[in-house]
């Protein structure tokens, strides 16, 4: 819910609520004030007519208009004094109408009477629905009045707000760009804008610090991997070793190459996660399967691995080019890896999707794991585990939707773009 | 052939001294920033090998700096960084090559033979080993003035050998060179590769150059 709606939604309740208790308090007291008026009237009759019957001994001659009706009745017992409010039938209108009436009894020479006195109320009725009717198109145009200004005043109060937040969705912590704030004269939006700049500031440098660590620790990681490694190489020109000792330097050199290739795949993924590859272009994937097909060659001849590859002539994908490169290498090497002798490899590219198959033995592991870091399947163990991780994390930064299926010792992954 | 070493690490420095003196380069050593930009002011080398760590400064400024000085030195960059950032603005800066650590010597020779045969504009693209002539422009090799037919993989292996030859070279070493640093894993389709190239040198010349070094990997020599 918006905030603008929120608080329309109680300033219209509430405005509501006090103006009904008003309207009615109003039409109460103004009710109670009419009658008070008619009540009064209908009394000061009854003096007159008390005043003429003691000073006449005769009762006065009925004098009834439309507003006031005089009626005198013979009567055995005497009512008691009373005003009230009733419905009488009209002959003349031929409907009945709402009368204040008094009644009260008189002794004219030793004889009773009732005296009924009985006054239109259809004026005082009248007053009051034009009082009425008036006080509800005031109450109708106060709230739209309020409606309006609210919507006005609360748009210009939130406006530093509103452009405090465009400026957060716009800012990329990759661009390198400070975050500018508009200033405001408003101590809340001041708070606000001091405390996002604080934020923000803190976490443009953890953000520079964490990325300059990850490179400091992959600078720290590798020169002692390459001090190692040209140790070793040196070492294995002296050819004064027997087979046994050669043998072990062969499996140092071995774990300290999977050593470097482990570090760069995971400074890789880290790089991919905090978006250091952002430039894109329309990348040619037909150019890059061609050109990594042709540098494999000599591996599909050594496993005698059959290929086949159906592509569309062109095929452009807005992606970043050194991305586009690491994934299709990594699905072409997984493919080529983990396929048996005598293999097949298929191909399939078109523009919506990219599928890769190859036979090969089934998988110990339980598919869903198949794109986590370090799952790996068993019998390869020299593989770092990290192809798949990297060739999903590639997807997720694309937004490609990427699928491993294995049916019929074919393992199948799918990319779609 | 004169070398210099741009790097703060001895134990690697003294191994790349090591390697290329082999190789008849004669190599000198900067440990620091200024020690850098004092030798490289004073003396015209080949190429420099330029790490872009340095105690007393980066070694993109001392990059710089040469450019500035007009000096024709090949530059190299070791760098242990393999930030895309830095190696494009290496490059752009006018470095001839970009090699991240950790690295094979086997691949730094061949890298810095290459700088060097780029650079002499009127010295000759024929690297020689006993009969074998190879063109590093036309990319042909000859044995006994006779064309050898190689594929681009074989050629690119027989130049890496002749580069470093009467050097161990390790398989990781050529699969790396070969076929680039994604490959993982298994690495017998080595052997096959290398069977074919020394079949056809045999067929030419009948001497078998390649020897094999255990399961380690590989030496190219006439001995």
């Amino acid at each position: 819910m918006k905030l603008f709606a929120k608080y329309n939604r109680v300033n219209i309740v509430a405005t509501v609520v006090v103006l009904l208790i008003g309207g009615i308090c109003y039409y109460l007291i103004l009710h109670f004030v009419l009658l008070k008026q008619l009540d009064n009237d209908l009394n000061a009759e009854e003096q007159e007519i008390k005043n003429y019957i003691l000073l006449n001994h005769l009762l006065p001659v009925p004098t009834n208009t439309k507003e006031q009706e005089i009626i005198f009745k013979e009567s055995t017992s005497a009512l008691k004094r009373k005003i009230e409010s009733k419905k009488i039938y009209k002959k003349e209108d031929d409907e009945y109408e709402l009368c204040r009436i008094l009644f009260f009894p008189v002794n004219v020479s030793g004889k009773n009477y009732n005296v009924y006195i009985s006054q239109s109320q259809e004026a005082t009725e009248d007053l009051m629905q034009l009082i009425a009717s008036i006080t509800l198109g005031l109450v109708l145009l106060l709230l739209f009045i309020l409606f309006i200004v609210n919507r006005f005043i609360l748009n210009k109060l939130w406006h530093p707000f509103n452009t405090t937040l465009a400026k957060l969705k716009e800012f990329d912590i990759n661009q390198n760009q400070k975050l500018q704030l508009n200033t405001t004269n408003i101590d809340e939006f001041i708070d606000l804008n001091y405390a996002v700049s604080k934020m923000n500031d803190s976490v443009v440098r953890d953000y520079t610090a964490l990325k300059s660590f990850t490179e400091n620790a992959s600078h720290e990681i590798q020169t002692p991997l390459a001090i190692v490694n040209t140790k070793l190489e040196l070492l294995i020109q002296s050819e004064n070793f027997t087979a046994a000792q050669m043998q072990n330097i062969q499996t140092i050199h071995n774990e300290i190459n999977r050593l470097s290739k482990l570090n760069k795949s995971l400074l890789l993924l880290t790089k991919i996660d905090n978006h250091q590859f952002e430039e894109k272009e329309e990348v040619d994937i037909v150019k890059i399967i061609t050109t990594l097909l042709n540098n494999y060659e000599e591996l599909f001849t050594a496993k005698r691995i059959n290929l086949f590859k159906e592509m569309e002539t062109t095929v452009f994908i807005l992606m970043n080019e050194t991305m586009a490169q690491v994934l299709i290498s990594n699905l072409i090497t997984n493919a080529i890896k983990h396929n048996i002798d005598n293999g097949t490899i298929n191909i399939f590219l078109n523009k919506t999707f990219l599928l890769i198959t190859n036979t090969g033995t089934a998988l110990q592991n339980y598919p869903a794991n198949m794109f986590e870091r370090f799952k790996k399947d068993k019998v390869h163990s020299d593989s770092l585990g990290l192809g798949l991780s990297i060739v999903k994390k590639i997807c997720d930064l694309y937004n490609f939707s990427v699928n491993y299926e294995y049916a019929n010792n074919i393992h199948s992954i799918k990319i779609v773009f | 052939m004169k070398i210099l070493i741009i790097e703060d690490e001895k134990a690697l420095s003294d191994s790349i001294t090591t390697y290329l003196k082999g190789q008849d380069y004669i190599c000198e050593v900067a440990k620091d920033f200024n020690t850098a930009l004092e030798k490289t002011a004073l003396f015209d080398y080949d190429c420099i090998l330029l790490d872009l760590t340095l105690p007393g400064g980066n070694g993109l400024t001392l990059l710089k700096e040469l450019k500035a000085n007009n000096k024709t030195d090949g530059v190299l960059i070791i760098s242990a960084k393999n930030s895309l950032d830095d190696k494009v603005t290496a490059l752009t800066l006018g470095a001839d090559d970009y090699l991240s650590k950790p690295f094979h010597l086997s691949e730094l020779n061949a890298r810095i033979g290459a700088i060097i045969r780029r650079k002499q504009f009127a010295g000759s693209n024929i690297l020689k080993f006993n009969s074998i002539n190879i063109d590093t422009t036309c990319k042909t090799a000859e044995v006994n003035k006779k064309n050898l037919e190689l594929t681009k993989k074989e050629f690119e292996l027989l130049l890496y050998f002749i580069i470093n030859k009467k050097k161990v070279i390790s398989k990781n070493a050529i699969a790396e060179h070969l076929w680039g640093d994604d490959m993982e894993g298994s690495l017998d389709f080595i052997y096959t590769h290398i069977k074919n190239l020394r079949k056809k040198l045999m067929e030419a010349d009948n001497i078998d150059y390649i020897k094999s070094i255990y399961g380690m990997g590989y030496k190219f020599t006439d001995q």
